[in-house]
């Protein structure tokens, strides 16, 4: 075989991976897969309210007396807890798509789907908005349906935030994982 | 100026400098009380440290600048790996508990974490707690979809005292652990619908179980010095744990309350 066969060969084989390197998944016309729900109407907004009936938490912490526990996705209740042999609920931050906050001093920092969104709490009475910023976690869980292999629904990001996913049939899906 | 009047003055400021005390008596009843941060349970994947904020998403540790009130300042973000679940911090070191292992990165005068030890362990769910001699970590299976075939419930005990040989001493089997406190000697597990356990964890090649309390659902805690916070899907319950073993149920705020 002289070189010229075998630079051939080589770039033959060169040419097979380099295609192969990414096999395409054959998209069906139509199949059941995951598609993105987005968030309508204002989710941005931040609302205080009364105690509020628990019905699924999540996480927990901790500050001079006060717990405060995330609500999943929803918000968070602040329960005074001075006397822990009688906590007492007392408000409900609503944050859609919170999961996660932290508190230095009376700033309460919490995530409000991927905007971070900063509390003033050092009035309970009149909690506010000090701040935000927007888009400050783009690597969002959401971004692609969790604990799930298969044909999805590419998000538009145009359409918004995405509060979760949901099965149902799709057509032509162009995302999988 | 007569002596009256002097002796009026001191007095009047007596009373103004006695008024400015009992008014910070009254605002000292607020979450925002102290300038310090608060304290967040096993699973927090947010935690501030100094004029930072550190976050976690699936692949990254964020940070952020938050040393002025009107303005959060994205500075940073380092890669972790794979499936990061939880922060925990502790001096200048955050440990993070991911899919495939342990991390524990040391936070520079700046800021900026850096990647300094690791421990690897078969893809699972398991937050982590630490007291810079020990870290406990705890790997889940049950309700955890990520996990590999072949992984376990278990309570990992880890040599930390090098944090960049992170050193595994000890494995104890477990139901399906969750969050975990550390108190000193003593530990909480937490095991989800089977409650938590007590444990003493003086020695870590012997970890002696104390006591499990079942009649909770518990999936994270926070221990406040002889206050025990427990959360669930459905409750927040506390527990005064002062006396070890006469652990006291003190209140419960249940689902629908």
């Amino acid at each position: 075989m002289n070189n010229w066969q075998t630079l051939s060969i080589l770039m033959l084989l060169v040419s097979i991976f380099l295609t192969c390197e990414r096999p395409l998944a054959e998209i069906p016309d139509e199949t059941v897969g995951m598609a993105p729900v987005y968030y309508e109407g204002d989710w941005q907004t931040i609302q205080v309210l009364g105690a509020q009936p628990i019905s699924r938490l999540h996480k927990i912490y901790y500050k001079d007396g006060y717990i405060f526990a995330g609500e999943t996705s929803k918000g968070i209740h602040i329960i005074d807890n001075q006397d822990p042999t009688n906590p007492q609920k007392i408000k409900f931050i609503q944050i859609i798509g919170n999961s996660d906050i932290a508190i230095k001093g009376s700033l309460l920092y919490a995530n409000n789907l991927n905007d971070l969104v900063v509390l003033d709490i050092s009035d309970l009475e009149h909690i506010s908005v000090r701040h935000r910023l927007e888009n400050a976690f783009p690597q969002g869980t959401l971004i692609t349906p969790p604990n799930y292999n298969g044909f999805f629904e590419c998000p538009d990001p145009a359409m918004g935030q995405i509060q979760g996913w949901v099965e149902q049939t799709i057509q032509k899906p162009q995302c999988w994982q | 100026m007569s002596k009256y009047s002097l002796f009026l003055i001191t007095l009047l400021t007596f009373f103004a400098v006695a008024c400015e005390e009992s008014a910070a008596d009254i605002a000292l009843a607020t979450p925002g009380q102290s300038s310090s941060t608060g304290t967040g349970g096993s699973l927090a994947r947010f935690t501030i440290k100094g004029d930072f904020l550190y976050t976690v998403d699936a692949q990254n540790l964020n940070v952020f600048n938050i040393s002025s009130p009107d303005e959060t300042i994205p500075v940073a973000t380092v890669q972790a790996g794979f499936g990061v679940e939880t922060i925990y911090p502790l001096e200048n070191f955050l440990y993070l508990g991911t899919q495939n292992g342990m991390l524990i990165f040391q936070v520079g005068a700046d800021g900026i974490p850096a990647l300094i030890g690791n421990y690897n362990h078969i893809t699972s769910c398991d937050p982590v707690v630490s007291d810079g001699h020990f870290a406990y970590v705890t790997l889940r299976v049950s309700e955890c979809q990520e996990a590999a075939f072949g992984a376990a419930n278990t309570l990992d005990v880890l040599d930390v005292s090098d944090p960049t040989q992170p050193n595994l001493l000890s494995s104890y089997p477990m139901d399906s652990p969750y969050g975990l406190g550390l108190d000193e000697n003593i530990l909480f597990v937490c095991e989800g619908e089977r409650g938590f356990k007590v444990m003493e964890v003086s020695d870590p090649q012997n970890i002696v179980l104390l006591q499990q309390i079942t009649s909770v659902n518990a999936i994270d805690v926070i221990t406040l010095d002889g206050l025990l916070l427990v959360i669930g899907p459905d409750a927040v319950v506390e527990y005064d744990y002062s006396d070890i073993h006469n652990i006291q149920k003190l209140s419960e705020i249940a689902i629908g309350e």
